[in-house]
């Protein structure tokens, strides 16, 4: 008897803990700002870029698990981003990008099961990495590439680190649909 | 079989006691400055889908059913409620970047248009959130056009 009495505290005890967490509010307050606090070092623009182009690389492939992999690796690249060498109006940008980028990297590592819905998210990143590349640089030359079909022929852009089309939106479909709008250097 | 009887009484017990462990309310009383509202312009028509629809899980104003007086009922739906808020909050849109706004604004059109909000099983409790063809229209017009109207209204936190 004691032990049941042990028992539903315990239960009470975790009840409460899942309820106290509860009436945390949205996001929205905890941009985060901070560098990141373990000992691996804080991931740079190329880092970004690199782990972007491995979520387009993999849904080029139609392989929504690696595309996953690489949405959860962008996540991190841009948690633990070295902000210590940008501008004032850099870091006023990357916040403002890196908060919008994120979210859309989460999604893409949630949903290694949809692919479909990992593209959407994909177009609205490629936004904003388009943006980043703008801002920060890429230390590579990539390519912005624009698929006219995807979306009901309403179209989408992505970036790319080679001249040769690779659609990340139809994927094995129509892997070559697709024109380079402009060369970033 | 006493052992059986047991269980049950213990049963009961649980039950019982986890009615008291309710958590805090999703009902914020005022409308925000950073309310959607006061964002984008949103036409009666939209505003009301929006609140029939979205509103339990995406605003600081829920309306609670009866049953979530009733535990473990009552913590299910406030995980929907907290995690719906963490991807969209209309009670708090104004707060959100211009990036992100239009950002949401492009997903809200396509889980509606793909079915895929309102939640199938808040469908199913709810009838009105079962959105006919025209208003599935409307909402995805609205939320369309809407990333024009983000840029040319003042920003609520900037």
């Amino acid at each position: 008897m004691k032990n049941m009495i042990l028992g539903l505290a315990v239960l009470a005890m975790a009840a409460c803990n899942t309820t106290t967490t509860v009436k945390e509010n949205s996001d929205t307050t905890t941009v985060k700002t901070e560098t990141a606090t373990t000992t691996v070092q804080g991931s740079s623009s190329k880092d970004v870029v690199a782990h972007y182009l491995h979520v387009k690389n993999a849904l080029a492939k139609d392989d929504a698990a690696d595309a996953a992999n690489g949405g959860n690796a962008l996540m991190q690249a841009f948690t633990s981003y070295d902000q210590t060498a940008l501008t004032e109006e850099q870091k006023k940008t990357f916040v403002d990008i890196s908060a919008a980028a994120k979210e859309h990297a989460e999604h893409i590592a949630k949903n290694a099961g949809k692919i479909e819905h990992q593209r959407e998210h994909f177009a609205m990143l490629s936004k904003d990495m388009y943006d980043f590349v703008k801002a920060m640089g890429a230390g590579q030359t990539l390519y912005q590439d624009h698929c006219p079909m995807y979306n009901n022929n309403k179209g989408a852009n992505w970036l790319s680190e080679t001249k040769e089309i690779s659609n990340p939106y139809l994927g094995k479909k129509m892997p070559d649909c697709g024109t380079v709008k402009e060369t970033l250097q | 079989m006493r052992l059986a009887k047991k269980a049950g009484w213990v049963l009961l017990a649980i039950i019982i006691v986890i009615q008291f462990i309710r958590p805090a309310r999703n009902t914020g009383g005022r409308v925000l400055e950073t309310d959607i509202t006061h964002t984008v312009s949103v036409s009666p028509e939209v505003l009301s889908v929006l609140q029939t629809a979205c509103y339990d899980c995406h605003s600081n104003h829920t309306r609670y059913p009866w049953y979530a007086n009733i535990q473990p009922i009552a913590w299910l739906l406030n995980a929907h409620v907290r995690d719906g808020k963490k991807e969209l909050n209309f009670s708090e849109f104004g707060s959100y970047s211009e990036r992100r706004q239009r950002s949401k604004m492009v997903t809200l059109a396509e889980q509606v248009e793909e079915g895929a909000m309102p939640l199938p099983l808040y469908r199913l409790l709810h009838s009105k959130a079962r959105l006919t063809e025209k208003e599935k229209a409307l909402i995805i017009e609205w939320a369309t056009k809407m990333p024009d109207t983000v840029s040319t209204k003042k920003n609520g936190n900037e």
